[in-house]
């Protein structure tokens, strides 16, 4: 019996992400610019600008950067927006009265993310590598795209987090807030070196900033600060993400925030 | 049961393939050596290159065989008959060239070893110390292994007192009137010029003023040379002087002007004195901020590019605004439209360019101009060799020096696949291309006993080592400046930090060794000196070792204050420094970005 239960407990989660699969596919407005908008600004500053205005080590460095901004979004969106959106159409509540365990729904989410991540990943790497000629030893390829898509897990957790508290019709516009700042003052569109020193101080609080870090560790172009420091504060942030969408969820169930169906209309 | 079981192994199987996918497509990006396929090593001396597309000099010719033998071209043609135990080089997917002929550089430290290890094979020198000019017929003469391209000279130049080629601290006998000009060219001639360089420079398209010779002294040297058999050719930067050398019968110019564009009717009445022109496109640009070079740097692999390459390729000339690059370009197209031989030259090591690697960017620049492949190439190699005379040399053909230069891919269709080298000959052995920075150091050279002291009382000429230059982010595509001057007795740096590089720098370096970057043993010594005083700013000096491209120096900050003060650096300062090879210090600033000036003196280490 544990087998035909663990198969069709299998079946239950492979059938969730790929239905939640099907459905980001047949949803062009979110695939299309998660998918699109990095490689373009990779493009944009690493190939064409990168060359010239900063410097030959540009497209390197910005393979880096822009991959950690690739990965940033799908997380972010699909999460924070995503969620806040299928709770207030209800479509949350429809599949929690189903026998389909929770971790289900969040499992396909984060696959989900790591499926738009790598997909993202790839984009920008043979970008650089046939665009702008950026040549990495073979081991930091490997790693620095399993080091950039490990940031799926952060930032799936502050996804979690922004969702857990904001309204469907806000959360895209929350959601960008926290994306774009975050992606700029990390230093993922332009070196954070470039930056005055205090904005500098000031990325250290930003997840985005510790993940491009270490991503630019492995090609040996980060700023000098130990790999622990950027494990731990990533591995911090990600648990008090997570606590913070524990509390949100909460608070909705208890109903300060409404959970309900067709709160719009 | 049968959906059941399909839809779940069918989704199983669409993530499988997915992530070997990704995997598989990881595992074909580039790495390094994939440029440099795994290749057999080059033959050398004799041996053939079969089935290659041959630039002879003039004309493209494909599935050409190539035989050499003893350092020189023995046969060319389509399936030659060769020796069956001749070693063989597959020449498919790869064009063959004469090594290339830089008809425009100065010659002084490395700079022969850097044009040849870019295929640049034979230099045409238009200014530099005549003392080397005997060594330079000996070693040209002497068919054999060598890692230096073949130097030809004008050796010193004819100038007025105080004109343009005495800036330089290069020995000059300047000529004040016509009546010096048959022993000048007789001095030269006993020297070992290889031809007569004359300035006619008064420094009006660079809106300034400089003491140029005279009508008649140019008229006169050129007489003399042509007297004593030797080829004059003339610098100039303006319409008026190239008018002016064109009609007095200058064999040659070596510039091309950017004050105004010549008219067609110039151009053909050049083309009938039989004139040629070396435009130095390269340096040209490089004034506008245009360094063809610096592009050609960044596809060239790092262990290829001698510190000093780039060194001069981020230096810049100041340029006043106004000229147009568009008028060089636009000269170099109405003279070539005429008919008018254009040898391409780069004016390398000048600011903007380097020597060897500003070849390939010249090339570009040619074509730029409207020149069509077999011309670009022409200009490179035949027609340079033709102009200047210089003998078995510009040309693949039987009885020619081997220096040859095999291209990946087809430099027909795309002139800019000349800096893709697979293999440089140079009589007949193949060249090293790796920098010495990269190779095992030689030998260094002890610092002298007692403490090393430079005062700046007689300028910047250090009195030790290599001497005092501007570094800046520049070389690494910044765009932060600096500016170095003595006064009274202390070296005064100006400049600016700016965005552009991640990392922006610029201030003095002191190369300690006689060639940039060459280290010196500085073994017990143990304290870095000097005073300083400044804006107030924090600046930094770096220590740099051997093989200093390769790591990241030192570094330790010191404050510049409104008034003088001692700065002593215990050398134990500078982690991972090692006294006993010591290239280099620079005192630079960094961030915070924005102008700075400071002022060093008596910087000495003890």
């Amino acid at each position: 019996m544990t087998t035909a239960t663990l198969a069709r407990r299998g079946r239950i989660y492979v059938l969730e992400a790929r239905y939640q699969f099907l459905m980001v596919l047949r949803e062009p407005a979110f695939a299309i610019p998660t998918l699109l908008f990095p490689l373009m600004f990779y493009l944009f500053f690493g190939v064409v600008m990168g060359g010239r205005g900063f410097s030959a080590a540009a497209p390197t460095y910005m393979l880096a950067t822009y991959s950690v901004f690739g990965v940033m979004g799908p997380s972010l969106f699909g999460f924070g927006a995503g969620l806040a959106m299928e709770r207030d159409s209800g479509v949350l509540l429809l599949k929690r009265t189903t026998p389909m365990p929770a971790a289900a729904y969040l499992l396909a989410k984060v696959g989900m993310a790591f499926a738009f991540g790598a997909a993202v990943v790839l984009g920008i790497f043979l970008t650089g590598a046939h665009g702008a000629g950026v040549v990495l030893y073979r081991w930091q390829w490997f790693a620095l795209s399993g080091v950039v898509l490990a940031g799926v897990i952060p930032f799936c957790a502050l996804g979690l987090a922004v969702g857990a508290w904001s309204k469907s019709r806000a959360a895209v516009a929350i959601t960008n807030l926290v994306f774009l700042p975050m992606a700029m003052l990390s230093g993922l569109w332009i070196p954070i070196t470039m930056f005055p020193a205090a904005l500098q101080d000031f990325a250290n609080v930003l997840p985005a900033y510790h993940h491009a870090q270490l991503a630019l560790k492995v090609i040996a172009m980060d700023g000098g600060q130990a790999t622990a420091l950027h494990v731990a504060v990533l591995a911090v942030q990600s648990i008090a993400f997570l606590i913070v969408a524990a509390v949100g969820f909460r608070r909705a169930e208890s109903g300060a925030v409404s959970i309900r169906p067709g709160g719009m209309s | 049961m049968n959906t059941e079981n399909r839809t779940v192994p069918r989704s199983v199987w669409v993530l499988l393939v997915a992530v070997v996918g990704f995997f598989a497509a990881l595992a074909t990006l580039p790495v390094p050596g994939d440029a440099a396929a795994p290749e057999q090593e080059a033959p050398e001396e004799s041996f053939a290159i079969v089935d290659v597309t041959l630039f002879d000099g003039e004309a493209f010719r494909r599935n050409q065989d190539v035989w050499v033998e003893d350092g020189r071209v023995r046969r060319v043609g389509a399936k030659l008959r060769l020796p069956e135990d001749l070693p063989r080089v597959d020449g498919r997917g790869h064009t063959l060239l004469p090594g290339f002929i830089d008809g425009h550089v100065h010659t002084f430290g490395g700079t022969l070893g850097d044009a040849l290890r870019f295929g640049v094979t034979s230099v045409l020198d238009q200014f530099t110390d005549s003392g080397l000019l005997a060594g330079a017929r000996t070693a040209r003469d002497d068919i054999a292994r060598t890692a230096e391209a073949d130097l030809f000279s004008a050796g010193m130049l004819a100038t007025a007192p105080g004109g343009h080629g005495t800036q330089f601290g290069l020995r000059v006998e300047p000529l004040t009137g016509p009546e010096g000009a048959a022993a000048w060219v007789r001095a030269r001639k006993a020297e070992g010029s290889d031809w007569i360089k004359i300035v006619s420079e008064d420094g009006a398209a660079y809106r300034g003023e400089i003491p140029s010779l005279e009508r008649e002294t140019i008229a006169a040297l050129i007489a003399a040379a042509h007297a004593e058999g030797l080829l004059a050719v003339v610098h100039v930067s303006d319409l008026e002087a190239a008018r002016e050398a064109v009609s007095l019968g200058a064999d040659g110019l070596v510039h091309t002007w950017f004050d105004a564009a010549l008219s067609e009717e110039d151009a053909r009445s050049f083309a009938r004195t039989g004139v040629f022109v070396v435009p130095t496109l390269s340096v040209i640009m490089g004034l506008f901020g245009d360094s063809t070079g610096l592009r050609v740097l960044d596809e060239t692999d790092e262990s290829l590019v001698s510190p000093m390459q780039r060194q001069t390729l981020s230096n810049r000339f100041e340029m006043p605004e106004g000229p147009d690059s568009e008028v060089a370009l636009e000269n170099v197209r109405r003279l070539h439209a005429a008919g008018v031989r254009i040898v391409a030259g780069t004016d390398a090591p000048n600011p903007g360019t380097a020597t060897g690697l500003s070849m390939h960017g010249e090339l570009r620049l040619l074509a730029r101009a409207g020149m069509e492949s077999h011309e670009v190439l022409a200009a490179a190699t035949s027609v340079a060799a033709d102009a200047f005379a210089v003998p078995e040399r510009g040309r693949i053909a039987e009885g020619y020096i081997a220096d040859l230069v095999l291209v990946r891919g087809d430099v027909e269709e795309d002139v800019t696949r000349t800096a893709d080298i697979v293999t440089i000959w140079k009589d007949g052995y193949p060249v090293v291309r790796e920098t010495a920075a990269t190779a095992v150091s030689p030998e260094i050279p002890p610092a002298p006993d007692g403490p090393v002291v430079v005062d700046f009382e007689d300028g910047l000429d250090s009195g030790f080592g290599f001497g005092w230059q501007v570094t800046t982010d520049a070389m690494n595509g910044g765009a932060s400046t600096a500016d170095l001057t003595v006064e009274e007795g202390a070296l005064v740096v100006r400049g600016e930090t700016r965005t552009g590089f991640a990392f922006p720098w610029a201030g003095a370096i002191w190369f300690l060794g006689d060639q940039p970057m060459q280290a010196v043993d500085f073994s017990g010594r143990s304290v870095l000196r000097f005073r300083t005083r400044g804006d107030g700013r924090s600046y930094t000096v770096m220590l740099f070792g051997a093989g200093a491209a390769a790591t990241v120096p030192p570094t330790v900050p010191f404050v510049a204050g409104p008034e003088w003060a001692v700065v002593e650096i215990p050398l134990e300062s500078f982690a991972t420094a090692d006294p006993s090879i010591i290239a280099a210090l620079a005192f630079v600033a960094q961030a915070p970005l924005g102008s700075f000036a400071f002022e060093l003196d008596d910087v000495e280490i003890r």
